[in-house]
């Protein structure tokens, strides 16, 4: 009971979470000082903090941080555009449906990041190559649940629209394509998640445009500390990233 | 009319002094804390069960009947008062307490046979024997043929039988079932009484049935008792007089519709009570 | 009843061939290879860009009776299957107990969930002087991209069991292994299989970007080496062999879990 009491608390669990973080970081900053932990494997969490300065003053990181973001964004234009069009084409059109709805979906179990350097050869060590990997990667989520969404409108809403004897185009704009928005940006959401992931790791793994190359460089030149701080970098804004995009479906979708 | 319906004094003669009684509750009664307040669910509730004795406890929404089948049946702790079988003080889940829920409770990845078997399973009875058992309660409820099915393949009211065979493979001492027909339509209903019925009368078994629905307390029940909304009390103990072996044809027979009107208007009062308080509280700003 | 919708849908028979569907499939894929091949032949595009199907067929021929390529796959296979193998083992453990106890879920679920959707390949420089440049490293990526998605699968498919369920077991009395054997684990099997088939997805992902990026065996390994060799068709066999494994063993996680729901006899 009392334990339950507290799971319902609006600061105990929240509390215990940070702290077992905080805690969590000071053993580690202790067992390195101690030398049971190689520092030259981990650097001390205070080395990493204090060298946050560093790599957001010297390593440009805003100016990377704004490539990322716009390779992003292009990508989630064309998933938005691209990914939101087939999807209604497939649903409109039923025998292609039928026909490629699974490949679509297999699609989404393929390790397609891996074709990166085959888009390299395509495209070049340009921002191309990753844009074009974030939106071939996320196109499979996006497609589904346009697909999904349209094909959700509840039957009573349709006849409704009958009843009304709407024209088909309108029964589409303003009954279906409504009623499918929320699962419709659940995909772009996911979309632009995975774009983001792939994004960043393409650009790691090419050496290559903003935040991934920063890990990346940091790496090679040795710099422990800068980069571990680049690495929660990153995290820290796919963070921001995904619950602002929560927040943003959140309010999107009807409460009911 | 009040020659058939008796009506009593509740806590006078809900207990009887005869030591026939199998299950006993006694004074029961439950609160729990809200953020506005105690809510007393259940109060000072006492009553008897005869053995071979179908009894309904009947009520409106909110009266605290699924907190009394949680409290009997065991599943529900912190309660004042004291629920017996057989002289015994049930202080958890009991053996001699089988329950059937009003929600679907079948298990999905079992087929029908292994449903039913699942209490013998537990109990480390042979797999031959615990087919061989379940088999007969599902050939009871009128479900042979399809032992292999899954619950996914059957309809509502199939599952519903299942769970029932289910928990009278348990061989339980009493019977407890919470509104197990609530979420099926009218005559499926009606259909499954008179399964309901037929069971009984073959099994002679002790039945403590929760409802609301008055046709089919009446239809089922030796005596009803008739709970208050919030708090939920005992407000009166009817006894149906009505010949057995029943059928629901008696649904249509001159008794059986005078004593639906008289539990009705005890019932009544008490359910546009409970629907002026939701009106309220929903007025008061809980917009969900 | 979804599922029993799906069930039939899935059962219904259909003859092979005068099916519409069948009939658009083939037209799609004959319509791709037919605009592949002349693509490839126009010269459009920088010189093998798009090979010949001629060509990518005669690699991915080459490939298969390549015994190099076996003893790669075999290294990537061995990598990923202990990655999935401890990133599973850990991941079912912590949802199990974040499942399980209201406090500690709501404790720590929120970072598990926050860090699930975050790019894992980022951390294979710190892997790297962690587990060194062989092996280990690439499993060590593997591990944690397939920890999340298995821990957040079953911590929820823990909460989703029906309360009812839970109740029928006490009902019965059963005790606490038989709880876990007869009622959770049966009853979260789908969130598990599919938080499995997930995991197993990123598990691939991280372990082959790995190996892309800093290995001397694997598949990914071979796909980087034949970019840099400029063989593009061994390239396109690589990919296509690696698509078509990947897809196949996703389905075949998917079918195994999904067996029971249809009916045995």
């Amino acid at each position: 009971m009392k334990a339950d009491a507290m799971a319902r608390s609006r600061v105990i669990p929240p509390l215990i979470g940070f702290g077992s973080l905080a805690l969590s970081v000071l053993a580690f900053e202790v067992l390195i000082r101690l030398n049971v932990i190689s520092k030259f494997i981990v650097p001390p969490p205070s080395e990493i903090a204090m060298s946050f300065e560093r790599i957001i003053v010297e390593e440009h990181v805003l100016q990377r941080f704004v490539a990322t973001g716009s390779e992003v964004l292009t990508a989630a234009a064309m998933l938005t555009v691209v990914g939101v069009s087939i999807g209604v084409l497939l649903f409109q059109v039923d025998i292609l449906r039928r026909a490629t709805e699974t490949w679509v979906a297999a699609m989404a179990a393929a390790p397609i990041v891996l074709m990166y350097p085959l888009f390299l050869v395509i495209f070049g060590r340009s921002p191309w190559t990753i844009i074009m990997i974030g939106f071939v990667a996320a196109l499979p989520p996006v497609i589904l649940k346009t697909i999904e969404g349209l094909a959700g409108t509840r039957r009573v809403l349709i006849n409704v629209g009958r009843s009304f004897s709407m024209s088909e185009s309108q029964l589409f704009w303003k009954i279906m394509l409504p009623s499918a928005l929320p699962t419709i940006f659940v995909g772009l959401r996911l979309g632009l998640i995975f774009a983001l992931i792939n994004i960043v790791g393409v650009e790691f793994l090419i050496n290559f445009g903003g935040l991934g190359q920063l890990i990346n460089e940091l790496a090679e030149r040795y710099d422990l500390a800068g980069t571990y701080a680049a690495i929660c970098f990153v995290i820290l804004v796919s963070i921001i990233v995904f619950a602002l995009t929560e927040r943003i479906e959140r309010w999107l979708t009807p409460a009911n | 009319m009040a020659a058939i319906v008796q009506s009593f004094d509740s806590k006078a003669s809900a207990t009887p002094s005869s030591s026939d009684a199998i299950m006993r509750v006694e004074d029961i009664s439950m609160r729990f804390s809200t953020p506005d307040g105690v809510l007393t669910a259940v109060d000072d509730v006492s009553f008897a069960v005869r053995p071979g004795e179908f009894l309904s406890v009947i009520g409106p929404s909110g009266c605290g009947k699924s907190t009394l089948f949680n409290v009997i049946g065991g599943l529900l702790g912190g309660y004042e008062g004291r629920v017996s079988v057989a002289g015994e003080t049930i202080t958890g889940p009991h053996a001699s307490i089988g329950m059937v829920f009003q929600e679907e409770s079948t298990f999905p990845w079992r087929t029908v046979v292994d449903n039913v078997a699942f209490p013998l399973e537990l109990s480390g009875m042979a797999k031959a024997q615990r087919v061989e058992r379940a088999r007969h309660f599902i050939k009871l409820v009128g479900l042979d043929g399809f032992e292999n099915r899954y619950p996914s393949e059957l309809s509502g009211g199939m599952r519903q039988r299942v769970s029932m065979a289910r928990t009278l493979a348990f061989e339980p001492k009493i019977l407890l079932m919470d509104e197990p027909f609530a979420a099926l339509d009218e005559q499926t209903r009606l259909l499954l009484g008179d399964k309901v019925l037929q069971i009984q009368q073959q099994l002679k078994q002790t039945t403590l049935l929760i409802t609301h629905n008055i046709t089919e307390a009446v239809q089922l029940s030796d005596r009803i008792l008739v709970m208050t909304y919030r708090p939920g009390k005992i407000k009166r103990i009817v006894d149906i007089d009505l010949p057995r072996p029943r059928t629901s044809d008696i649904v249509s027979s001159e008794a059986f519709g005078r004593y639906v009107a008289q539990i009705w208007s005890d019932l009544r009062e008490e359910a546009s009570r409970g629907m002026s308080d939701d009106e309220k509280t929903r007025q008061g700003g809980h917009p969900r | 009843m979804a599922h029993a919708g799906q069930l039939t849908a899935a059962r219904t028979p259909r003859p092979a061939l005068a099916d519409p569907v069948t009939m658009v499939r083939i037209a799609i894929i004959v319509g791709v290879l037919a605009f592949w091949e002349v693509l490839s032949r126009s010269g459009w595009l920088y010189r093998d860009v798009v090979p010949s199907l001629v060509a990518i067929s005669k690699a991915v021929g080459e490939l298969l009776i390549d015994k190099d390529y076996y003893w790669n796959l075999g290294w990537t296979g061995f990598e990923v299957a202990v990655a999935l193998g401890i990133g599973g083992v850990g991941g079912l453990l912590a949802g199990l107990i974040l499942g399980s106890n209201k406090l500690l879920g709501k404790s720590f679920e929120p970072y598990l969930y926050y860090l699930g959707p975050t790019p894992k390949i980022i951390f294979f420089p710190v892997m790297i002087m962690w587990f060194g440049i062989g092996p280990g490293s690439k499993i060590a990526l593997g591990t944690i991209s397939c920890f999340f998605p298995i821990a957040l699968s079953t911590a929820a498919g823990m909460r989703q069991i029906k309360p009812v369920l839970i109740s029928v077991g006490r009902t019965y009395r059963a005790n606490a292994w038989q709880m876990m054997t007869k009622i959770y684990i049966p009853a979260m099997r789908h969130p598990i299989i599919n938080g499995i088939r997930l995991g197993l997805g990123v598990a691939i992902i991280g372990t082959l970007l790995a190996e892309t990026k800093l290995s001397n065996k694997g598949i990914g390994f071979l796909i980087i080496n034949a970019y840099s060799t400029f063989d593009m068709p061994r390239m396109y066999a690589l990919l296509i062999v690696l698509f078509v494994l990947s897809i196949g063993v996703n389905a075949l996680v998917g079918r195994f879990g999904g067996l029971d729901k249809i009916k045995r006899s």
